[in-house]
């Protein structure tokens, strides 16, 4: 009895979390679907289902073109990241000198300076080195913001793998990148798919650097382009358009949470366990 | 026999590795370390971030920002949106992983509403919440109307008082279903038999939580508030996209101050200047940080 009580309180301790934080979301939802011009009040919900809103918005911000830049952009940033994290992971974890202390730090201290203090220089770097402002200009900068993560995951990650595989691999006279590509790289696929999740997910949904390097419409991807409606905030006859493009802007990534979210969960919970 | 090994070792992990890593030390460095090495130098400067043709100011730039009040506003508003993070993120955080935890029937359901938000970008967070907080048809007011009271006049972010908490409120909402992921994670590696044990010595469920649960998933406290420290120091988003810093300046976050002051002032001295002097904070908390934690896990 005194169980079957507390697991109604359980109930309904999360049912009334889980409905305060999805109110929002629900009403954003309802009021996509209505008419622009519709003004009444949002909360009742689903009073009205149309997708002009959405027609409007999915001109409005060029919704396939960003798409397809986002997609580019953050499978691009994605596999070198995996590629040169690892790399660089490797003699770290391996060999065991002071360089490698050393080095292990220098990536560590990346993790915790804020984009923001060091834009400014990192836009002259760019212009010095004449890097012309192209769609995959951010690229760069998601890469590297990328490494400390990935590197410090890797690194912890390799300790934890044997190395009797790849003395095997050397007896049998397997170059070092043979070894690298063929032994190691396959033995630490969960920290990749770690690195792949937590890396995709803020590089899919950082509107920082494309704000700062790119210029032109046609290259924005879908977080940048939603910069553009900031004006329209204040514009209350908008707010149904500005919710059918919220929708757009974040329905890729939840399609892509739906079909992996173990995938999702693990990497994200191990990311965080090993890092 | 031992200084055979130590030769193998060397001929099966020869230093010429380190060339692997070079591709990422060229990254970071030029990208990275490089313009943060720059700041420092600007710091002295009076460099507008476009004409090159700049003097040195000495600590002209250091006087100013704690003159005009900036940093210690900047501070101020960064620690309390921290602690107010690193709080209550983690305890509800945890609170709600303990409960999915137990054998419910349609956890993951909760599971997944309650981490849902973290998938949406900083933007389109920003743009949800700027229409819950609206004031006359937004969501709270709409709300409170509801309950037959006047609803235009709450006006959170439009608040001297209040705007700080309510962008807090909107970085929890995003991000506290990753903690509770990480927590899940944690208390998932709990073996059973020392819950059971922990039982037949007579704990109650809170004790089980404060004596068994809590001291081993030690090493998960540490990462969230780790976590939690580090993306309330580097708070900008909503002070960007929901305030513009206002009303007033009582939305500023140092990151949002250090933006404004180097992109729309134009004064990249200031800003360095700024930055560096959070640079030093966010260091010195990272390092007190990983130690005072890291003597804590010893002593369970």
């Amino acid at each position: 009895m005194k169980k079957q009580l507390s697991r109604t309180a359980i109930y309904l301790i999360l049912c009334v979390y889980s409905f305060v934080t999805f109110l929002p979301l629900l009403i954003v939802v309802s009021s996509s679907f209505r008419n622009p011009h519709n003004l009444t009040s949002p909360l009742r919900l689903f009073s009205e289902f149309t997708l002009k809103s959405y027609i409007t918005a999915f001109t409005k911000m060029n919704f396939l073109g960003e798409l397809l830049n986002s997609i580019l952009t953050t499978a691009g940033s994605v596999v070198i990241v995996v590629l040169i994290a690892t790399m660089a992971a490797y003699p770290i974890s391996r060999i065991k000198k002071k360089t490698s202390r050393f080095l292990y730090y220098f990536f560590i201290a990346g993790l915790v300076i804020p984009s923001q203090m060091v834009i400014v220089p990192i836009a002259q770097v760019f212009g010095a080195l004449n890097i012309p402002n192209t769609r995959f200009t951010p690229m760069i900068m998601f890469i590297t913001c990328s490494l400390p993560f990935s590197t410090f995951l890797y690194v912890g990650f390799l300790k934890g793998v044997p190395v009797s595989l790849e003395e095997a691999a050397f007896m049998e006279g397997a170059s070092l990148w043979r070894r690298y590509r063929t032994v190691v790289f396959p033995l630490i696929k969960p920290a990749t798919v770690s690195t792949v999740i937590t890396q995709g997910l803020w590089i899919w949904n950082d509107y920082f650097f494309p704000m700062v390097f790119i210029s032109k419409r046609e290259q924005y991807s879908l977080p940048v382009g939603m910069l553009q409606f900031l004006g329209d905030k204040e514009n209350p006859a908008q707010w149904n358009v500005l919710f059918a493009s919220c929708v757009l802007c974040a329905l890729p990534l939840v399609l892509v949470f739906i079909v992996l979210q173990k995938q999702f969960i693990n990497g994200i919970a191990a990311g965080a366990v090993k890092g | 026999m031992k200084k055979s090994k130590v030769r193998e070792k060397s001929l099966v992990m020869p230093t010429r590795m380190y060339w692997f890593a070079v591709p990422a030390l060229i990254l970071f460095v030029v990208f990275w370390v490089y313009p943060v090495f720059q700041m420092f130098y600007y710091s002295i400067t009076n460099f507008n971030g476009v004409n090159y043709d700049y003097d040195f100011v000495g600590v002209r730039n250091f006087q100013s920002i704690v003159k005009d009040g900036s940093l210690v506003n900047g501070i101020k508003n960064t620690f309390i949106y921290t602690i107010i993070i690193v709080v209550i993120s983690n305890v509800v955080g945890l609170a709600l992983a303990l409960l999915l935890n137990l054998k419910l029937k349609g956890k993951s359901i909760f599971r997944t509403l309650v981490y849902l938000p973290a998938l949406f970008s900083p933007i389109v967070v920003g743009f949800i919440w700027s229409y819950v907080y609206m004031p006359g048809s937004g969501m709270l007011s709409s709300i409170i109307e509801l309950f037959g009271m006047d609803g235009t006049k709450l006006n959170l972010l439009g608040d001297f008082g209040k705007a700080l908490y309510a962008i807090t409120a909107v970085d929890i909402w995003k991000n506290v279903g990753t903690t509770m992921i990480i927590y899940l994670a944690g208390l998932q590696t709990i073996d059973d038999s020392l819950l059971e044990a922990g039982k037949i010595d007579g704990c109650n469920e809170w004790k089980l939580i404060t004596k068994v649960k809590l001291p081993l998933i030690s090493a998960t406290i540490t990462i969230n508030v780790v976590l939690n420290v580090i993306a309330g120091l580097k708070a900008f988003d909503y002070s960007f996209i929901m305030t513009n810093g206002g009303p007033g300046k009582s939305t500023q976050t140092l990151m949002y101050i250090i933006f404004n002051t180097a992109f729309n002032k134009q004064l990249m001295g200031k800003a360095s200047a700024l930055s560096v002097v959070s640079f030093i904070i966010i260091i010195a908390i990272t390092i007190l940080m990983l130690r005072f934690m890291n003597k804590r896990e010893v002593e369970f």
